[in-house]
């Protein structure tokens, strides 16, 4: 199309000035074409497995389908209204960010706590160490939450074995409504708690040296000095882990359907697990696609936030 | 802006592309058959057709050699077995399938779970063929066979039958001078005589009753008089004074210290940890287990049918083999040959036997083979003695949701030592949302 409209231009103003800028134009119009040409696989791709997905998921969503009726039934805005009205919802919703807060908040403060501990250059052990605690980052979620299982047993876990050896009595931590929570947290720290610590070392290590010896030569104490200069201009780092622990957060799942599978008594329902067993345990899918949405929606709101929150206090080095 | 038009039509192409693509394969499922070909029966043109199954390791070696004989039979006719994993997975999967429009020609089905399929068309009726072949179904049991059937049409036949049962320690009992109880009213008397108590701790259990499935307790809910909805299946009776019964008894059974329950992920090894190290005298279990717990147990293991009160019966579980809706008329015919091949009394003792599960013919029952296999398991005599007294589940599509509302005041009570009564009155309300919700 713009290839023939270039083409009415130049037999309809014909002369040399003209022409040159016909030709200046299809040539980028060629330039353009051939750009496009070369994104063209990835963008196939991306809309066959990503766009047309979420467009259609949207569809769904206004549906009642079920996956295996033929015929999908518009039914409005009643998925989002029955959810909304749906105490399970809140439920779920508090669930997820209790979890949330929790994940982000003790995985970077354990992070920055081991970076700082760990961040020492010339030795060898403390590398190893490093290397230790990185470990869990790249173990399967699905192989941790195993051991984790096995390790929260009421009857023959590791962590009961500890603690009656204080002469603690032995706790049911995956069934009791109370401490499955926190148990599910723990493993998501454990396995997290490297990444951030290696991204805070190398934030701490950007930091010029002159700002700490200008400190030093102040008189600034250790604390004044970590909470004036090291926090302030990890401030980057520290936004970034948020947002991208929080929106893995957000999501738990694999944990969840491992070690609990959103019990006991909905006390570990986050909201993608709960999505899960709309789907495909309860045939629900024009249901879970509704909540799809809504989680989709949460989690951009609040990832805005931060962001807008976080813009006025990241300091960007230079 | 020229280049987003082109991205905006480039999006249009593959979504319409798509949708049309979606579209066809589900239409495909609506044109159903509704005869059997006389004809197809003796046609030989060679046909491949895929079995999903959930069938777990121990159970391949049977199939196995089912798939062989059955190739010897007809031996145009290939079956590719595949493994889809336990039922919830393989159920996810058939779900892809059929939205996919690409589905095998037989499966496996988990009992409950088939009223949903069959609801939306998913599988195919078997009446044509069964009335071809003139197929005896007056010798399955009629509550197996019955559990198959949805609507009127016979979906499927049963294949893994399994029921709850209660094992129990016979070495333990037998010293103790007692018998599992019959009857609910005797179960007080049982609990005085097994329960063991130190102070305010019970050291060992009369009996266990698995809470994390309601597998295990709906029985108790119909034996005690009461059901789970109402006759014409539109409302809640969860609450009703005779479903109450099971639970108020429950109750009192757990606060005295002589009944154990056990809830939430993990619960079941804990149950069966105890039973083994002699915690628990009883336990009610599925009859699936009975190899595991017979293999493992440093004692003598019987097993006793469900105690009745109003009612004694027990419900199925288990999977059956069922035909999909939307393949090729060939690929039918060789699916309905080999579904009755799996099913038939011929095999029914060996294959019952290599995969643990219980037999469903009573004339394979009643053959020399049966007494045999009696002979060898003698446990199961428990439940064929009440062959008749294992019923269906209660069938609705939308069990899976609502069943999930009274587990939970189950839960309640076993985890947070609250009075399922009350509970139940609320659970009420929230099951007729549900079902109000389901068109």
């Amino acid at each position: 199309m713009t290839v023939r409209s270039s083409e009415k231009t130049t037999e309809a103003v014909p002369g040399r000035a003209s022409a040159s800028t016909s030709n200046r134009t299809s040539y980028s119009t060629i330039e353009k074409w051939k750009d496009f040409a070369f994104a063209l696989p990835a963008l196939g791709f991306l809309g066959v497995f990503l766009f047309y997905p979420m467009i259609y998921s949207v569809y769904i969503s206004f549906t009642n389908w079920n996956m295996t009726r033929p015929v999908k039934k518009f039914v409005g805005v009643d998925n989002y209204t029955r959810l909304i009205s749906n105490a399970d919802f809140y439920q779920s919703l508090k669930v997820t960010l209790i979890y949330t807060v929790m994940d982000v908040v003790l995985t970077l403060a354990i992070g920055l706590l081991l970076a700082m501990l760990l961040n020492v250059n010339s030795s060898r052990l403390f590398g190893l160490i490093r290397g230790v605690i990185f470990m869990p980052y790249y173990i399967s979620m699905v192989i941790a939450a195993m051991v984790f299982t096995w390790i929260y047993n009421g009857q023959y876990g590791l962590l009961n074995r500890i603690i009656t050896l204080f002469g603690m009595d032995p706790v049911e931590w995956l069934i009791n409504p109370e401490t499955v929570l926190p148990a599910l947290v723990t493993v998501s720290i454990w396995k997290g708690v490297g990444f951030a610590m290696i991204l805070f070392i190398a934030g701490i290590r950007s930091i010029p040296n002159e700002y700490y010896e200008a400190a030093a030569m102040d008189g600034a104490s250790r604390f004044h000095t970590f909470r004036n200069i090291t926090l302030p201009l990890l401030s980057p780092m520290t936004l970034f882990l948020v947002i991208t622990t929080f929106i893995s957060s957000m999501q738990v799942f694999q944990s969840i359907d491992v070690m609990t599978n959103g019990g006991p008594l909905k006390s570990t329902n986050a909201i993608v697990y709960w999505i899960y067993t709309m789907a495909f345990a309860e045939f629900k899918t024009g249901r879970a696609s509704a909540l799809v949405m809504i989680l989709f929606v949460i989690i951009m709101l609040l990832t805005l936030l931060q962001w807008f929150v976080g813009r006025k206090k990241v300091h960007y080095e230079g | 802006m020229k280049m987003k038009k082109w991205l905006n039509t480039a999006l249009a192409v593959t979504l319409a592309v798509g949708l049309s693509a979606c579209g066809g394969g589900t239409g495909e499922n609506e044109a159903a058959t509704a005869s059997a070909d006389p004809a197809m029966k003796e046609d030989t043109t060679p046909v491949t057709i895929q079995y999903w199954h959930a069938h777990a390791e121990a159970q391949l070696e049977g199939l196995n050699r089912m798939i062989d004989e059955f190739s010897q039979k007809y031996p145009h006719i290939t079956v590719e077995p595949v493994f889809q994993g336990a039922y919830p997975d393989l159920h996810k999967k058939l779900q892809a399938a059929v939205a996919a429009g690409d589905v095998p020609a037989v499966t496996n089905v988990e009992v409950a779970s088939l009223p949903n399929f069959a609801d939306s068309g998913v599988f195919a009726d078997l009446t044509p063929y069964i009335e071809r072949d003139g197929v005896d179904t007056a010798d399955f049991s009629k509550g197996m066979l019955d559990a198959y059937s949805y609507n009127g049409k016979q979906y499927g036949f049963p294949l893994i039958v399994s029921t709850s049962v209660f094992v129990y320690n016979k070495t333990m009992l037998d010293e103790l001078g007692v018998q599992p109880p019959q009857t609910w009213d005797e179960i007080d008397a049982f609990n005085e005589k097994v329960t063991v108590k130190n102070g305010d701790k019970t050291e060992r259990y009369a009996f266990s009753i698995p809470g994390w499935d309601t597998w295990y307790y709906d029985p108790w809910i119909i034996n005690g008089g009461g059901q789970i909805l109402n006759d014409d299946l539109s409302a809640s009776a969860v609450q009703t004074p005779e479903s109450l019964r099971y639970i108020e008894n429950f109750k009192r059974w757990m606060d005295e210290g002589s009944m154990h329950m056990g809830f939430g992920k993990g619960a079941s090894d804990n149950m069966r940890q105890m039973f083994m190290g002699g915690e628990i005298a009883m336990v009610e279990h599925t009859s699936a287990m009975l190899k595991m717990y017979q293999e493992n147990a440093d004692f003598e293991v019987g097993v006793s049918f469900l105690p009745g009160d109003q009612k004694r019966t027990s419900n199925i579980g288990g999977a059956g083999i069922v035909m999909m809706e939307g393949t090729e008329g060939a690929e039918q015919e060789a699916a309905w040959k080999f579904i009755e091949f799996m099913t038939s009394a011929d095999q029914n003792i060996e294959w019952a036997e290599s995969v643990g599960y219980l037999p469903t013919r009573k004339s394979a029952i009643e053959s020399d083979k049966g007494d045999a296999y009696f002979e060898r398991w003698p446990q199961y005599k428990a439940v064929y003695e009440h062959f008749d007294e294992v019923t269906p589940r209660l069938q609705h599509p939308a069990y899976p949701e609502f069943s999930a509302v009274y587990k939970e005041v189950i839960g309640e009570m076993i985890l947070n030592q609250q009075d399922p009564v009350p509970l139940m009155k609320d659970a009420e309300s929230k099951i007729n949302d549900i079902l109000a919700d389901y068109e």
